[in-house]
């Protein structure tokens, strides 16, 4: 995707479904991600976590629970989006708008 | 789509270099490298301006403390923090609304970082068509001089970019140190290699097609469109219809529009798009084709903005209305959020206070025929300023309160922890109670907070 040298310009190009799957479920789990830690870690200090008879070793450190909360937190929200992706992906494509199957019962979405 | 030589109308007006996308001067164009400049010089810089002894600009993580110039914002704060972030979210709306995707064409991150790694590729790499000559070259030392130099640019000013980033969030000038050394912490060289991968892949290779594919406001901005929203479009009633047509020819006489069909706009599309087509989720809004129309129509002797800044309205010759019902909602929202949150920031209660009981001991009966309790009271100060703190208690007649020193002094932005002994005589509580505890600036009396506190006594 990346190595080749192609003639168009780069932004130009239309990305392969592969790419932009992965680019679906990544980024905007990603964001998620980033709000969620905040506001997670405003309200608990890791070492708070870790302040137990059997701390998990990554908790030993704010910076060490701040990573894992983060990577947790895109963890989770990615499994979403991979889910939220493949139930869009897989269903039955919508009907065009403004025709007979309107009648059918199918809503629009818009 | 592969990109033609560029001659509009069989040679009549050619166009002499080459045209690649991005590659386009014009008044836009110039204004986006200022923008790109003053933003990447605002985050570049910041973490390295000092400020009474420590970082002006310092997310501490690891003490749980944000320096903001002056302002020290705890945990306590955080709700400046939400506060700051709904302003900035009404903001987006309210600037949508106005002048469209200003934002993405301006101030982007993505789009400021993209436009640094293009104007380092062509600082290496020369123009488009030596671009593409280098590209179909065998392997040769200017081959391997010239991509090995582009990716050393790249990944050294990526990885200066994710030093930066982790900068705000650990003393930059130690981690100089540390990074100079290769003594840096597994979390620090972490985050500096993810921040710094990011921004490689982002503005090195994914460039537009993060807009295109993942980027969210790409897609819902449209909701806060209408049609006084200023926009990059194209004038379709005064282009259409478009063709070529011989120098100096009146258009109306071949019932032709001011649009040459020279496709130039479409070429210099970073996102591939016919503006001519209507608005677009993909554009934007570089401005890119407006520079390139403007150049062609003065080539061609037409008045310029066939490609222009315009609003719905504007397009359709009926007035333009700056002042509408949303942007004076957005805007009257804006003012008092922003106007509460500086109140707010200036009256916060800059003292705090926190009270543990000692957990070693209950109480302690003393010889002098008095009840002690001994509690931590850990003193916040918030402010800008040092002070000497007093402590009083009350609640329990014939209390006392008893710590070293007649007054306790706390350091701008630090916490101090006190041991505080309480006594009251024998007689006057059984059991438990409720006490107050209060700390007062010495020098400023408005600074002041209390916590409660329980005192325990035997029963007997």
């Amino acid at each position: 995707m990346f190595g080749a040298h192609r003639e168009e310009y780069s932004g130009k190009l239309r990305w392969p479904r592969l790419a932009q799957d992965v680019a679906i479920v990544a980024w905007p789990s990603f964001l998620v991600a980033s709000v969620a830690t905040m506001v997670c870690f405003a309200f608990i200090d890791p070492l708070l976590v870790g302040n137990d008879d059997y701390p998990p070793p990554a908790f030993a450190t704010r910076m060490g629970g701040y990573a894992l909360g983060f990577f947790f937190f895109w963890l989770v929200a990615s499994l979403s989006s991979l889910l939220s992706l493949y139930l869009v992906r897989t269903a039955r494509p919508e009907p065009p708008e403004n025709d007979e199957t309107a009648e059918h019962g199918v809503r629009s979405t818009e | 789509m592969s990109v033609p030589e560029t001659d509009i109308d069989g040679g009549l007006y050619a166009v002499r270099q080459k045209i690649y996308p991005r590659e386009i001067d014009g008044r836009f164009q110039r204004l986006r490298t200022i923008a790109a400049w003053v933003l990447l010089g605002i985050f570049y810089v910041i973490p390295w301006i000092p400020w009474g002894g420590r970082q002006a600009v310092l997310f501490d993580l690891p003490a749980r403390k944000f320096h903001i110039f002056a302002l020290t914002l705890w945990p306590q704060d955080f709700y400046f923090l939400t506060w700051l972030l709904v302003i900035a979210a009404l903001a987006l709306f309210f600037f949508t609304a106005l002048a469209g995707r200003l934002f993405c064409g301006y101030a982007c991150p993505q789009t400021v970082w993209t436009e640094t790694f293009l104007w380092m590729e062509r600082l290496v790499e020369g123009n488009r068509s030596q671009q593409m000559k280098l590209a179909r070259a065998p392997w040769g030392t200017e081959k391997v001089l010239r991509k090995g130099g582009k990716q050393l640019l790249w990944i050294a000013f990526a990885l200066w970019t994710g030093f930066t980033f982790v900068g705000y969030f650990t003393p930059i000038r130690e981690l100089a140190g540390l990074v100079a050394n290769f003594a840096t912490g597994p979390w620090e060289t972490f985050w500096v290699l993810f921040y710094g991968g990011a921004t490689y892949v982002n503005a090195g290779f994914m460039r537009e097609q993060v807009c295109k594919y993942m980027c969210p406001y790409a897609r819902f901005q449209s909701a806060m469109f209408d049609n006084d929203t200023l926009i990059i479009t194209y004038d379709e009633r005064r282009g259409e219809p478009r063709g070529p047509r011989k120098k100096g020819i009146d258009p109306a006489s071949k019932g032709l529009g001011a649009c040459v069909d020279c496709t130039l706009c479409v070429q210099v599309c970073p996102t591939g798009i016919d503006i001519r087509q209507g608005l677009q989720y993909e554009c934007i809004a570089c401005a890119a084709c407006i520079d390139a129309c403007d150049e062609v129509m003065d080539k061609v002797g037409y008045p310029r903005g066939l490609i222009r800044y315009d609003t719905q309205h504007g397009l359709e010759g009926t007035p333009r209305r700056v002042l509408r019902p949303r942007t004076i909602v957005y805007a009257t929202l804006l003012t008092l959020l922003v106007a509460g949150l500086a109140w707010s920031i200036t009256h916060r209660n800059a003292v705090g206070v926190d009270i543990l009981r000692d957990r070693n001991a209950l109480f302690r009966e003393r010889p002098d025929d008095t009840i002690e309790n001994v509690y931590n009271v850990k003193i916040l100060n918030k402010d800008g300023d040092a002070h000497e703190f007093r402590i009083t208690g009350s609640g329990l007649p014939g209390l006392v309160v008893d710590y070293a020193g007649p007054t306790v002094w706390v350091g701008p932005g630090a916490v101090q922890g006190v041991p505080v002994r309480v006594r009251i005589p024998e007689d006057s509580l059984e059991g438990g109670a409720d006490i107050d505890l209060t700390i007062v600036a010495t020098d400023r009396p408005e600074l002041t907070a209390s916590g409660k506190a329980r005192f325990i006594a035997p029963t007997d």
